[in-house]
């Protein structure tokens, strides 16, 4: 106890007759190690938060009702569709119907007939134009022509990595199709029944869902594909308030539909390999945090053994007059934790204050994702007790090397 | 009843062939009041006997007993604990805690002896006072004279109430007028508070008012008279 206020005393009288820059320079070596501890893994992270969370918007929302296993379709989809429209919470929902079908291109410009065709096998997703869009915001994708009209027939929308110009950027693993553009006829063929649309709009997208992928209207795929009954293939569900999303799922659950149909969160519906990802890269900014922090710990084991070699004789004449070791180790402790809190406090205002909010705004453009910068509280916290009990040790032990010396040669100033 | 009892102690430095004899059987009984010299030439031995009587060294051979206390038997701890409770110590370079002001310097013993904050600073204004330096309670070591420093010094030795004191040279890097206070100021304290005092010196001078000389001459006592 007593030892604990000496050791305030001497570690805070030091700090405030300390060079005013060197603390700071310390201080800000200290905030880089928060900064690179948080950020780096937060930005990795934030890279694939970024394509999720495009994902979650652009195709998936809150709550997926997919077919349940062993079935082809979602059974009862009217029923389902009509306990969906009594949700209060429910913001958006959007029934889609998927199959795939042959996408052919520049058919009547074929003059021989030997010659291959133009065709890529393609998804298709027959929707509601009107519901999809109020889900998934499908006409803000468009990078060329219009948004499929309610009341008209015979026409498609056609994601982009289908155009052939686009190709090489992915390495050609997709088929492709040359010279689409609004306007330009193509057929679909799904068994023995063919149809042509014309193409009305092109949609772009970091989310794969909708650049790989053909829209129609929900009547016309049913007809193409000869699908009388009603049952889609997936209901997405968006939610006004984002922790309303289990509240649904339990109240679609008690009300009998998972007997009919899977009903999933998105954090459940979402592929596994997301989440590996995820798992990944913080370990790896992990990682590359952990070297910051050996270098801090270093940093601050060398200016206190410098700090308390230089002060040896006033510590053996300390220790002479009979003040206990333990309290002149506080000392030195409390300056490495002193430097180590005010750097992390630096760093936690900048990041919470500033670098978030920033990314949100000006996120990193990546192909598949548009970066942000992911920093939970609960971890990052974490993450500051140990930078700070490592910086406590690395002040600890030089405080503890040059204390312990025999007294009387550390007054005298002796080996 | 004795306070200090040193019987035959030998100090040696160094091993085999570089051993240093230094000090060579000292025996020496200091009673509570006495206000010692202890005198000799430069390399005598004069420091090197006092580390062994105030308990920061350990004669190689021999026995000192403080206050009824073997100090040889005494933990690294304990014998911390037991300067802290028992001695005061006036070093011939001030040995002041820079970042800390005059008072809280005095205040360091007593906050280890856990007087409370208030305690403490009363009881160190008190011994501050009483070295002549009112008003420089806030001062830092760099803001006062040699002497200052040094008084503030002997402020800290004598506010915990230490039952012996020792002052290895506090005058000498003094000028004699600062030397002269300090000195006064010891003869002082020994005067009125009756504080037993050990004092290693060069200057006969200044043994003035001492009731006992000792002399050293080649780690050993070659005289010891009362004054
Ligand atoms: N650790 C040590 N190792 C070897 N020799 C030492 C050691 N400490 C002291 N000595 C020697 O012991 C002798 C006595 O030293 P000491 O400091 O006791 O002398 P002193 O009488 O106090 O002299 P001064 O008046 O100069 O202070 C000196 O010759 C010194 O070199
Ligand atoms: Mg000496």
């Amino acid at each position: 106890m007593s030892a604990l206020r000496i050791g305030l005393l001497l570690g805070w009288r030091q700090i405030q007759r300390a060079n005013i820059w060197t603390t700071s320079l310390i201080i800000f070596v200290m905030m880089l190690t928060f900064l690179n501890l948080i950020v780096v893994s937060g930005v990795l992270v934030g890279l694939i938060a970024g394509a999720e969370r495009a994902v979650k918007a652009e195709s998936l929302g809150d709550i997926v009702i997919s077919e349940l296993d062993g079935e082809d379709r979602i059974l009862e989809t009217e029923a389902l569709v009509r306990a969906i429209e009594t949700y209060d919470e429910i913001q958006n929902y959007s029934v889609r119907y998927q199959g795939s079908a042959i996408l052919e291109a520049n058919y009547k410009e074929r003059r021989n007939l030997a010659a291959e065709r133009d065709i890529a096998n393609a998804t298709v997703t027959g929707i509601d134009p009107a519901q999809e869009d109020a889900m998934s915001g499908l006409s803000d994708n468009l990078i060329a022509g219009e948004y499929l009209n309610p009341d008209e027939e015979g026409y498609i929308l056609i994601g982009y990595y289908y155009l052939e110009e686009n190709a090489e950027q992915f390495g050609d693993i997709f088929d492709t199709l040359s010279n689409i553009a609004p306007g330009v006829p193509v057929r679909l063929t799904a068994g023995d029944v063919s149809k042509e649309f014309i193409v009305k709009g092109i949609v772009q997208s970091k989310v794969d869902e909708v650049s790989l992928n053909t829209y129609i209207p929900e009547r016309e795929f049913r007809r193409l594909f000869g699908r009388l009954n009603p049952d889609a293939d997936q209901i997405v569900i968006r939610v006004a308030k984002p922790e309303q999303d289990s509240t649904v799922q339990r109240g679609l659950i008690a009300s009998g539909f998972a007997d009919y149909a899977k009903i999933q969160l998105y954090e459940e519906a979402k592929p596994k390999f997301i989440t590996d990802i995820k798992n990944t890269m913080n370990l790896l900014g992990t990682f590359i945090g952990s070297i910051g922090i050996v270098v801090a710990s270093i940093t601050i084991f060398i200016i206190i053994f410098i700090n308390a070699i230089s002060r040896r004789q006033q510590i053996g004449i300390l220790k002479g007059i009979g003040i206990e070791r333990r309290a002149i180790e506080i000392a030195y402790v409390i300056q490495a934790a002193f430097y180590a809190l005010l750097g992390s406090a630096l760093g936690a205002l900048l990041t919470y204050g500033f670098l978030i909010g920033f990314f949100e705004r000006n996120p990193i453009k990546f192909p598949f994702s548009d970066g942000i910068l992911v920093a939970p509280p609960e971890e990052t916290f974490i993450r500051f007790v140990v930078l700070f009990v490592i910086t406590l040790v690395a002040g600890f032990v030089p405080a503890w090397l040059i204390v312990k010396q025999n007294t009387l040669n550390s007054i005298l100033g002796r080996k | 009843m004795a306070i200090i009892e040193a019987q035959s102690i030998h100090r040696r430095f160094g091993e085999g062939d570089l051993v240093a004899h230094i000090l060579k059987g000292i025996n020496i009984k200091i009673e509570p009041g006495e206000f010692v010299a202890i005198m000799g030439k430069s390399g005598a031995g004069k420091s090197t006997l006092m580390y062994q009587l105030s308990v920061l060294d350990t004669p190689s051979e021999g026995s000192v007993i403080i206050d009824d206390v073997d100090v040889a038997s005494l933990e690294e701890h304990e014998r911390t604990s037991f300067r802290l409770r028992t001695l005061g110590y006036i070093f011939q370079n001030y040995a002041l805690v820079p970042d800390l002001s005059a008072r809280e310097n005095v205040m360091l013993p007593l906050l280890m002896k856990n007087l409370s904050w208030q305690e403490a600073k009363q009881v160190a204004g008190t011994a501050i006072d009483s070295v002549g330096l009112q008003g420089k309670y806030e001062n830092l070591p760099a803001e006062l004279s040699g002497g200052e420093q040094q008084r503030v010094a002997i402020a800290r030795a004598i506010a915990g109430k230490p039952k012996i004191i020792f002052a290895d040279e506090p005058t000498a890097n003094l000028d004699s007028v600062s030397g002269k206070q300090v000195i006064d100021l010891l003869t002082e304290l020994h005067r009125s508070h009756q504080h037993t005092i050990v004092m290693v010196t060069h200057e006969r001078e200044y043994a003035t008012n001492c009731t006992r000389i000792v002399d050293m001459e080649d780690g050993r006592i070659v005289s010891d008279v009362p004054n």
